[in-house]
């Protein structure tokens, strides 16, 4: 077949960028790197980009394809080739670009270290059997974290990272919770700790990328939210992201409805909030707040808080609370009207993808 | 029964803000349901289904708290419940999938229900956003006989919001990257759908409160390019997305000493504006970015 692709290059020691057009012919059952190695080798010798193991194990190709982060030998061109698209390659987002298609992952093991990635069993020595023994269900906490490969595809796309870019983001983070929720680590609280510090966990502002981009299943949102239930089971919840996360579940035993108007307070404290009179007194005015808030009460609101206190005894507090819908959601994709993502209408307006950034 | 994916009858969510702070979301969404033939069945003894911060939280009372919302609505009789935010949809069909496919946990909190007097749910319900019920199919032509009185071309700037694209596996609707649905609605109401790169991209509003300045950092981002690209107004499904872009701008204009006054609507509300809705219905005062200059537009 006949691939064409656009590749952003980029010289790093001119600051010189721009889009390139390449076209090979490939076999049917090329992956983006093989495309990219055939290039390399036929056509243009002075493009870069990072490549090890060919199937998907050590994480070095990431890149984005039409704006999304993708692993190159994990993306087939067949049926790209077939619709007639011609694919804009560019590095990945959220990192310094070195050269073309490379970036400089620094940043993103540095924030690795941060997480303090090795295990801190503390001095508990194993019994007589000298070793310590972990059942299956206890490694099911971290599963999935366990699963991660570092190649900083959902960091890529990290909308919190973007605004803020000291964020130890999606892949640090899901790294956290992968020594948080093993049960061989003594230094669990100190490390909740430290991740909810000022550019941690509650920095996560859910936009779901890193869920959608990772291409091992780690889903590393769902790992942050085991942090943040992890932290609150703990009592490691001074955080306003954690104040604010407890609002919910005190309004829906209360009210069932969520208390929004006392959401800010609860959230930031009295004196921050008394900072904020004229955006208050802004809402008032167009009836998103009211000067005296009066819950609104659901119909229900005793079911609820009875169910609250029937769950409460049951021991699944905290991470198990999320690991125990893992299994159903990973295999949403083999039911029947499960995971299917429709092509789009024979009307297809304004759905150009958005513009490659270098 | 449905007619072409349009059901005769949904149980309808409203979640908690177009109860309290985007009630005109709540008025616009019954008024439209009408005019499309759409009977909507309230489910009035509901909670909120936790917005993603019980998940956060309490993330089994989570789960509860949603298969009470199924629950109730399999009770109604409806196949599908209408919801009309992006973050209930994103946890009622979270809660809904893992319900439906593991059966084990489905027992569990069935006894957790019945033991609290709730109905327990079989599985029997399908969770789906206004958004999706008008885009195509039945709903879709209905939608182009009520949008009898047009846009007149309004340039019309969509916005996704995160949680109704991703994860798109929970959402099996449209491509993530690259969504038409609010583009086809657009158009439907004789509008001019505008495009820009962050209409996918993240409002800031679950860390709004927490993370102000991060949160400030996303927001500017489609409001900046709907500017630019020459919006003259913004779509959006989603009511935390809406207070996020509306009522946060005045904050974004603060920070930037940038006046960007870009009316932001519901869905509901742009639909019904083309459906000729009355001002009642529509209650575009409660907006803090004036909504006039639309109106002004469309009146010419």
């Amino acid at each position: 077949m006949n691939v064409a692709l656009k590749i952003w290059r980029y010289n790093g020691e001119t600051g010189e960028r721009r889009l390139q057009d390449y076209e090979i012919e490939a076999p049917e059952w090329s992956t983006l790197l093989d495309v990219l190695d055939l290039i390399k080798d036929q056509v243009d010798g002075s493009l870069a980009y990072r490549k090890s193991c060919r199937m998907m194990i050590c994480g070095s190709c990431g890149m984005r394809m039409d704006g999304a982060a993708v692993l190159a030998c994990k993306t087939r061109m067949a049926e790209i080739v077939d619709s007639g698209h011609v694919p804009v390659i560019s590095p990945m987002g959220n990192l310094p670009v070195l050269k073309d298609l490379v970036v400089d992952m620094e940043p993103f093991w540095a924030k690795m270290r941060a997480m303090q990635p090795w295990l801190q069993p503390g001095y508990n020595e194993p019994d007589e059997e000298r070793e310590f023994l972990v059942s299956q269900e206890q490694m099911n906490v971290i599963h999935k974290e366990a699963l991660c490969i570092n190649c900083g595809c959902c960091v890529s796309e990290c909308n919190s990272m973007e605004s803020d870019p000291e964020f130890l983001g999606p892949a640090a983070l899901a790294k956290g919770m992968r020594f948080v929720g093993d049960a061989r680590d003594a230094a669990t609280v100190e490390r909740l700790e430290s991740y909810n510090e000022e550019h941690g966990i509650w920095d996560c502002t859910r936009c779901y990328f890193c869920q959608e981009r990772c291409p091992k299943g780690v889903d590393p949102r769902d790992a942050i939210a085991k942090l943040g239930a992890e932290s609150i089971r703990l009592g490691v919840d001074r955080d306003m992201g954690a104040k604010h996360a407890k609002w919910f579940v005190t309004s829906a035993k209360t009210t069932g409805w969520l208390r929004e108007e006392e959401l800010i307070p609860k959230t930031q404290g009295i004196v921050s909030t008394v900072k904020q009179v004229k955006f208050a007194m802004s809402l008032m005015r167009h009836g998103k707040a009211r000067p005296l808030p009066i819950p609104h009460v659901a119909e229900g609101v005793r079911e609820a808080r009875a169910l609250y206190n029937l769950v409460k005894e049951q021991g699944r507090d905290g991470a198990l609370g999320i690991v125990q819908g893992e299994h159903a959601l990973a295999r949403i994709e083999f039911t029947e009207e499960g995971g299917a993502r429709r092509a789009a209408p024979e009307i297809q307006p304004g759905v150009e993808p958005p513009p490659a950034e270098g | 029964m449905e007619t072409n994916g349009f059901p005769a009858k949904v149980a309808y969510y409203t979640g908690c803000l177009a109860t309290l702070s985007a009630k005109e979301l709540d008025s616009s969404t019954r008024a439209l349901a009408e005019r499309l033939g759409l009977e909507l069945d309230t489910l009035e003894s509901v909670t909120c289904c936790g917005a993603g911060d019980i998940h956060e939280a309490e993330p089994d009372y989570y789960v509860h708290l949603n298969a009470r919302i199924l629950a109730y609505a399999e009770a109604t009789g409806a196949e599908t419940l209408m919801t009309i935010c992006n973050v209930c949809t994103l946890n009622l069909r979270q809660a809904n999938w893992q319900l439906k496919i593991d059966e084990g946990l489905r027992e569990r909190v069935n006894r957790n229900l019945e033991a609290v007097g709730v109905p327990a749910y079989s599985g029997g319900v399908e969770v789906r956003h206004l958004l999706w019920l008008v885009a195509e199919g039945e709903g879709h032509e209905r939608l182009k006989a009520a949008a009898h009185r047009g846009l007149k071309g309004l340039r019309v700037a969509p916005f996704y919001g995160c949680q109704i694209l991703r994860p798109s596996k929970l959402m099996g609707f449209e491509d993530p990257d690259r969504p038409w649905s609010l583009e086809a609605i657009i158009q439907a109401c004789g509008g001019e759908p505008v495009d820009y790169p962050a209409k996918i991209k993240c409002c800031g509003f679950p860390i709004i409160a927490a993370r102000e300045e991060t949160a400030l950092g996303e927001l500017i981002q489609p409001i900046e390019q709907a500017i630019e690209a020459g919006a003259d107004a913004m779509v959006t499904p989603c009511p935390l997305c809406h207070l996020s872009l509306d009522a946060w701008q005045q904050k974004l204009e603060k920070a930037t000493g940038r006046e960007f006054r870009l009316p932001i609507l519901h869905l509901s509300q742009l639909i019904g504006v083309a459906a000729g809705l009355e001002d009642s219905e529509l209650k575009f005062k409660r907006h803090v970015v004036s909504v006039q200059p639309v109106l002004d537009k469309l009146a010419t």
